[in-house]
């Protein structure tokens, strides 16, 4: 591409097409730059059109088309071609910052970003002079160009904020620190003192503040690291007129917008930032300057209002100090009483208030709303902010602050009391301190665990929350409404029982309210509540205590999801969730009613599934319903099928992802209370289950194979009988989940259920293929999980069709086959196979190889008996073997393998654990005892002379030891 | 029953399960590049009026003298003449107010002199053995141009000094032989380049061979600082044949009982530790562990700093090494010096500590016997933020190797908390060490079956608000490391399905090709 008119021109109308509203035209023109953007000088034609063009729209255009070029392009990767030719690159790199510099600021912010890219890949090592460049600039005296370098200057170096110190990176500070640090200096001092000259002059102040935030943030980056030699050298210019600025007010730059911070503002905000980093990192060096900095500061949020626009600076302002009174050696900056008494009226008290801010998100933005006052999302608020330095002070003070507050909440309250129509933002405000000044340490499951004894909860209870939550209007005052709600929440660890028992039917009654954060505060308090823990590990609310309130509490929860905004609310879907389980029985009489709902619920959800929580409860919920009712009556499990499965077969239709995993969970729950035999609508379902395209989501896996499992246990015979046509497809899924390393414990799962449930003579036929997959699986990838599950399966077999056809099975596939398996995976892994169940089937598998296999007392397999035993021995006796080998940490394990299908996303919906072997045999060393007793009593003489000879003498005592406890002799 | 070495080795294995230990306690050494100012507290590199101790006191020219001395100093231009002159008389007088020159406090004609060709001069004055009063001001002026900068030192070496000084080492004026031991220190000072050009041309036995028990204590001090600037700088370290040369008369030198000797020989000591594992080793043969930590209780800083550093040096080599400082006592004096009132004691001695939590966990155990865990823990909290990183460090150093109850004792004693509160430090790989240290308490909390306690202490403490936040974090290591521990400990994991879009009935239970031989 020659650097031409006709070029230029063809490029032009090119850009100008990619700007076209119509895909048609825009589609192909995008399509033609990038098939062209390989050609030499392609950058450059681009880099003239943005500087030349008559079109400021062309220009424009260009400049942005460039910088995703360069973004796209300007890395080298190793072993892939460089996309930009050598020329072009030097080419870009000598007039890209001149070109920047002389742009209208829309240019100059897209070339910057470039510049940045660029010198990511570039700076320092292979564009040396781009430093020298830009420092010359400063000397240009025009601020268009200087705020130009110094935001790309903010844009090269902000990295050194959050990298890893290294020598590398160090050795390109120091090179920026040597050119840099110094123009730097003198460029802010100048900035400053042309503010001064230019006071009055609104336009010219409004650029010199953007360099002094610029510069500001640049001093940050620079000093993050590790305190330079040269701003060491230099803290006394910095700091001072860091001081002045902080201090600094300026009529022409207070803006009138109420939200959007204003230069003042952000600069203010940026030193607060600098002068925490010297705090915290620098202070042997910074303490001469500290005192001024927070008495500046200190002033600085008694002056500043109360809007939006100052949020970001008064917290990073409030976090200054909270971070400062912490420490020892500055503890005297703060604990003269007039200087706690104004921080906690000026500066604590101010930012706790309800703003109106508050107010518009209480009413119309319920869920964020919500999420910051209770879930933390208060971050860099205000009031989050007040309470760090409240807990801040605490540290030292806590005996004068707590007084200090305690008679502002007075004065607040009695405010409140005068005029509860007018005032009730002042009860607000004293809720507020008092929760904050109380709570030391805090949880989502417990609440408050740690509070401030100085502070009397339960009085303040009394006399102030609960006439609230007793007012007979609801609806009145909903904000105090939900402080109260939200007290008895958070306090539920620090309040006496007989004070919760009271709160609960007042907490029930708000469920009606109109207010959306109200009724769900008062979801969430109760539901909080009932998850408490008593003595005995029982709940600290017991069912019986609820029993008078029951109808009420399973009503109002009901009818809260049918008011406005609560359709699918998830606090109150949690909160019926645990009431059921709470209550247990005593929801039985209901749930002919209740399971109505939910079904209903569930079917108008499935249309379009939103609300994850929400819905995870729900179908929690049905679980409780299902296990409750059925566990007083099972025949009533039918009752569930019915009102469920219409529901189910829509959802499979529709074929609802989110869902699926749910309804396998929910069918396997079912059909395992069912006592013998599969019904027949279950069966009906069982090809379905076996498609492949359910197999392919991985969230599926788990719940599909315990349902696979359920089928296997209630109907082996049944699917062996009318079904024997879909064991291969059922061993097709047990090969797929073998396949992979995250899923193959899954597949063993399958596996274990189809041998121990599956009439034997219905796989005869199946038998050996399974063996040469598990050992092509065994030979191409074995992982430590692979061996464990494999280990546990070979025994199970053992176990089912006894030791012979073990031996027999594995020498029909290759000659030799069972010594190589007993010598290279069971003796020497057995040790790591984890979980009592399968420990016990391992155990047990092992002592009948030892004791009931002709083979390994008459062949060459001889040789591996005592070591064998040995390798039992110390199964029973050793640690277990939780090594994992290096390379397999990275394998995407989502689940942790177990005998039982471990997935339990529903809590509700799990079941027990399943030990295949059962009473019979109840402790495996005994029956190891009792079986080489008959192994010797057959062979006379021969087990002894085995142990004799090559067991090892620890094992031998333990071996003795069960011989004894079985009171057997080996003869 | 597998044999006894057998279980030793596989529980072993399982003290570190699932992790490369070498690779999360990691026995640190200070990085090279520096951004701050030099440590204002470390011996000097070059040095520049000095009193020398050995001057006759009829020639009284300390630096103090001087100023009064030189109100009508000489002209370039008469220096000049007089240098070249061939007059010997000329030739002190010439030299001498050069030297003047050279030693006023600020801007000393450094450049001028040697620009002015002077240095070939003043070199060939070096072996006037008849005429010591040139052969001292040649020397005074060549030591105080040595003290520049590496150019201008490279033009003292390049004019053939260094043998002259080397022979001048052995005159019988003491205060000559001063000022050339005072000259080949700024040399070796320079760096490793010049440094090896002394030990090639023989500097070592000729300055060891100035040690008797007569020798005068000034003289001493400057010979201790030039051996101490003979052992400085790495990339490359000194020669192993010179530093055996020289540590037996250091060793000895370590005995003395005046602070700046021992201050220097501290020194040397702290260079020559200061790397691999075969240079500690070289220093730990000589046994002069237990002195160096018998020093560290030395009231002078500028004693104590050094020993401190030279015994960091040696924590942070093997365990072999790091139990020889145990054994000679460390533990028993860090717990003081932790407490020190300066911060760069503190930030030092927890960075021994930091090495020493990186060992085996009986020495772990010695560790917390010895009452470091309180210390540790108020300097995590209240400490300086240099100490406090390397408090951080000791912290998860010690829950990688530590026991489980060890690891308990730690949380107990408060480190949990504070480290949780460190979470906000502006340093990323403090926090990342933090999370590191967090993920370690939750795995030994896990053999304990306590996670979900110490779940709930974790956010009672405010860390799970802490994480959260870091999850935002621009770097990729740290925002991963917060998502992690989030995931495992205090998430609901949440599992998305993959969308395929097969329409077959079943999958195929095929029959495998059986031809291929197992082979495990």
């Amino acid at each position: 591409m020659e650097l031409n008119d006709a070029n230029l021109q063809t490029l032009t109308e090119f850009l100008r097409k990619t700007l076209d509203p119509d895909p048609t035209i825009r589609r192909p023109a995008e399509k033609f730059l990038e098939s062209v953007e390989g050609n030499q000088n392609y950058p450059l034609l681009l880099l003239t059109l943005l500087e030349k063009s008559q079109d400021t729209v062309i220009r424009v255009c260009a400049a942005v088309t460039f910088k995703n070029y360069i973004k796209r392009n300007w890395r080298i990767v190793e072993d892939e071609p460089n996309k930009i030719s050598d020329q072009d690159r030097t080419a870009i790199k000598a007039n890209i910052v001149n070109l920047m510099l002389s742009s209208p600021e829309q240019i100059q912010k897209q070339l910057s970003d470039a510049i940045s890219i660029i010198g990511r890949e570039d700076f320092p090592q292979k564009w040396p002079d781009l430093l020298t460049e830009m420092v010359t600039r400063f000397r240009s005296g025009d601020f268009h160009i200087i705020n130009g370098v110094l935001r790309t200057a903010h844009s090269l170096f902000k990295r050194y904020r959050h990298e890893f110190k290294s020598n590398e990176l160090w050795s390109e500070i120091k090179l920026v620190l040597d050119t840099f640090a110094l123009p730097l200096t003198e460029l802010f001092k100048a900035t400053i003192e042309l503010c001064q000259t230019h006071a009055t002059d609104i336009n010219a102040l409004k650029v010199l503040f953007s360099s002094l935030t610029l510069i500001s943030k640049l001093f940050y980056s620079l000093n993050f690291q590790d305190l330079p030699e040269f701003f060491e050298d230099n803290m006394e210019t910095w700091m001072t007129n860091f001081h002045g600025l902080l201090t600094l007010d300026n009529k022409l730059l207070q803006t009138d917008d109420e939200e959007e911070a204003g230069l003042l503002e952000l600069l203010k905000s940026q030193i607060c930032d600098n002068a925490a980093l010297y705090a915290q990192k620098y202070d042997e060096e910074f303490q001469p300057y500290l005192p001024r900095f927070v008495t500046a500061i200190w002033n600085l949020l008694v002056s500043t209002g109360q809007e939006v626009k100052y949020d970001l600076l008064v917290s990073n302002a409030i976090q200054f100090l909270a971070s400062v009174c912490e420490r020892p050696h500055y503890k005297h900056l703060f604990e003269d009483q007039n200087t706690l008494t104004s921080i906690c009226e000026k500066v604590i008290v101010p930012n706790m208030e309800f703003r109106s801010a508050d107010e518009e998100a209480f009413e119309d933005n319920s869920e964020e709303y919500i999420r910051r006052d209770l879930e933390g999302s208060d971050i860099d608020t205000r009031r989050r902010a007040a309470c760090d330095l409240v807990r801040g002070l605490c540290k030292y003070f806590e005996g004068p602050v707590t007084a200090i507050f305690s008679g502002y909440v007075n004065s607040m309250l009695a405010e409140y009391a005068k005029n509860p129509g007018e005032n009730w933002k002042h009860k607000d405000a004293a809720i507020y301190l008092v929760t904050s000044l109380a709570s030391k340490a805090q949880t989502q499951k417990h609440g408050i665990t740690q509070a401030n004894e100085l502070v009397n909860l339960t009085e303040f209870f009394v006399n102030h929350i609960l006439p609230d939550l007793k007012s007979a209007n609801i609806n009145e005052f909903p904000v105090l409404k939900a402080d109260a709600i939200k007290y008895v929440m958070i306090f539920r660890s620090q309040l006496p029982k007989e004070q919760l028992l009271q709160a609960v039917p007042l907490l029930i009654s708000h469920l009606q309210a109109e207010s959306t954060v109200e009724h769900t505060y008062a979801a969430h308090a109760l539901e909080r509540l009932f998850t408490m823990r008593g003595p005995n590990n029982t709940t600290l609310i017991t069912a019986a205590e609820m029993a008078p309130f029951t109808e009420l509490l399973l009503n109002n929860l009901f009818k809260a999801l049918a008011l406005p905004g609560s359709a699918e609310n998830e606090y109150i879907m949690k909160a019926i969730m645990r009431s059921f389980s709470l209550l247990q029985e005593a929801i039985v009489p209901y749930i002919p009613t209740l399971i109505g709902q939910l079904t209903h619920k569930l079917l108008l959800v499935s249309k379009n599934p939103s609300k994850p929580h929400f819905n995870h409860y729900l179908f929690e919920s049905l679980c409780l319903s299902v296990r409750i009712t059925c566990k007083a009556n099972p025949t009533t499990v039918s009752s569930f099928e019915e009102a469920l499965f219409p529901v189910f077969t829509e959802i499979l239709q529709n074929d609802v992802q989110e869902f699926l995993p749910y309804v396998f969970q929910v069918m396997s729950l079912l059909l395992e209370i069912h006592s013998n035999s599969i019904p027949a609508s279950y069966m009906a379902l069982f090809p379905h289950l076996l498609q492949p395209v359910l197999w392919e989501r991985t969230g599926n896996i788990p719940p599909l194979v315990r349902l696979l499992q359920a089928y296997l246990e209630k109907g082996g015979a049944s699917i062996a009988g009318s079904a024997a046509d879909k064991i291969p497809g059922l061993l097709g899924v047990f090969q797929k989940l073998i396949a992979s390393k995250a899923n193959d414990h899954q597949g063993f799962y399958l596996l274990n259920s189809i041998i121990e449930h599956m009439p034997p003579e219905s796989i005869t036929q199946y038998r050996k293929q399974i063996f040469i997959l598990l050992f092509q699986r065994l030979q191409s990838s074995k992982t430590t999980k692979f061996i464990k599950s494999f280990l546990v399966f070979i025994n199970l077999y053992c176990v089912k069709y006894g030791a012979i056809a073990l031996q027999e099975i594995f020498d029909s596939i290759q000659p030799k086959m069972f010594g190589m398996v007993l010598e290279k995976i069971v003796i020497p892994e057995v040790q790591k196979v984890s979980g009592p169940v399968e420990k016990k089937i391992c155990a047990v598998g092992i002592t009948k190889v030892l004791t009931e296999c002709p083979a390994m007392m008459d062949t060459e397999y001889t040789k591996l008996w005592t070591p064998l035993l040995q390798a039992l021995i110390g199964f029973f006796e050793l640690p277990e073997d939780d090594s994992i080998p290096d390379d397999e940490h990275f394998i995407d394990i989502e689940d942790t393998p177990g005998y039982q299908t471990a997935f339990s996303q529903l809590a509700f919906a799990g079941k027990k654990e399943h030990d295949p072997i059962g009473d019979i045999v109840g402790n495996p060393k005994i029956l190891l005892a009792q079986s080489l007793h008959k192994l010797s009593t057959a062979c006379p003489g021969r087990v002894p002379s085995m142990l004799s000879t090559s067991l090892n003498a620890e094992a031998l005592q333990f071996l003795q030891g069960y011989l004894q406890a079985a009171t057997v002799q080996l003869v | 029953m597998p044999t006894k070495n057998v279980t030793d080795e596989r529980l072993s294995k399982f003290k570190n399960k699932g992790k490369d230990p070498a690779k999360l306690r990691e026995k640190r050494i200070t990085e090279c590049v520096e951004l701050r100012k030099a440590h204002k507290n470390e011996s000097f590199l070059k040095r520049r009026n000095l009193t020398l101790s050995s001057l006759p006191d009829e020639e009284g020219l300390s630096p103090d003298h001087l100023s009064a001395e030189t109100v009508t100093p000489a002209s370039m231009e008469e220096i000049i003449r007089d240098v070249n002159s061939e007059s010997r008389e000329a030739q002190t007088r010439g030299c001498q107010a050069a030297r003047k020159l050279l030693s006023q406090e600020c801007n000393p004609p450094l450049k001028e002199i040697i620009d002015a060709g002077l240095l070939s001069r003043f070199v060939s004055f070096l072996s006037m053995d008849d005429e010591p009063a040139l052969q001292f001001e040649a020397a005074w002026a060549l030591t105080n141009i040595a003290s520049g900068t590496s150019w201008h030192t490279q033009q003292v070496v390049e004019h053939g000094a260094v043998p002259a000084f080397i022979s001048l080492l052995a005159s019988p004026m003491l205060h000559i032989s001063e000022q050339a031991v005072w000259a080949l220190g700024n040399i070796a000072g320079d760096g490793s380049a010049f440094r090896d050009v002394l030990i090639e041309c023989n500097v070592v036995p000729a300055l060891l061979a100035r040690i008797s028990p007569d020798t005068p204590v000034g003289y001493l001090r400057n010979l201790t600082w030039t051996l101490s600037n003979l052992c400085r700088n790495k990339n490359p370290f000194p020669p192993l044949s010179a530093v055996l040369q020289v540590l037996p008369s250091l060793i000895q030198l370590l005995h003395h009982s005046d602070k700046d000797i021992l201050s220097d020989a501290c020194w040397a000591i702290s260079y020559l530790s200061d790397g691999d594992n075969d240079r500690i080793d070289v220093v730990v043969k000589t046994g002069i562990v237990p002195r160096l930590v018998q020093l560290m209780n030395h009231e002078d800083l500028s004693v104590m700093t050094p020993s401190l550093r030279s015994i960091g040096n040696i924590v942070s080599g093997s365990d072999v090494q790091t139990q020889m400082a145990i054994d000679a006592g460390v533990l028993n004096i860090l717990p003081q010096l932790m407490r020190h009132k300066k911060a760069s004691v503190q930030k030092e001695a927890a960075w021994a500590l930091s090495n020493i939590a990186a060992g085996p966990c009986n020495q772990i155990q010695q560790l917390i016997t010895c009452g470091l865990l309180p210390p540790l823990v108020e300097q995590l909290k209240n400490g300086d933020f240099k100490t406090q990183r390397e408090a951080v460090w000791a912290v998860t150093n010690l829950t990688s190797g530590g026991t489980v109850e060890q690891v308990v004792h730690l949380v107990q004693i408060g480190a949990l908390e504070a480290i949780i509160n460190l979470l906000q430090v502006k340093d990323a790989k403090v926090i990342l060490v933090i999370l590191d240290a967090i993920n370690n308490i939750f795995m030994a909390a896990e053999k304990l079956g306590e996670t979900e306690k110490l779940t709930l202490l974790v956010e009672e403490l405010g860390g799970l608000d802490r994480i959260e936040m870091l999850q935002n974090h621009d770097n990729e290591l740290v925002y991963q490391s917060a998502h992690n521990l989030i995931e495992k400990y205090f998430g609901d994991g949440d599992i998305e399905g993959v969308k395929v879009d097969t329409t077959q009935d079943a999958f195929a239970f095929q029959s495998p090709d059986v031809k291929r031989t197992f082979e495990f």
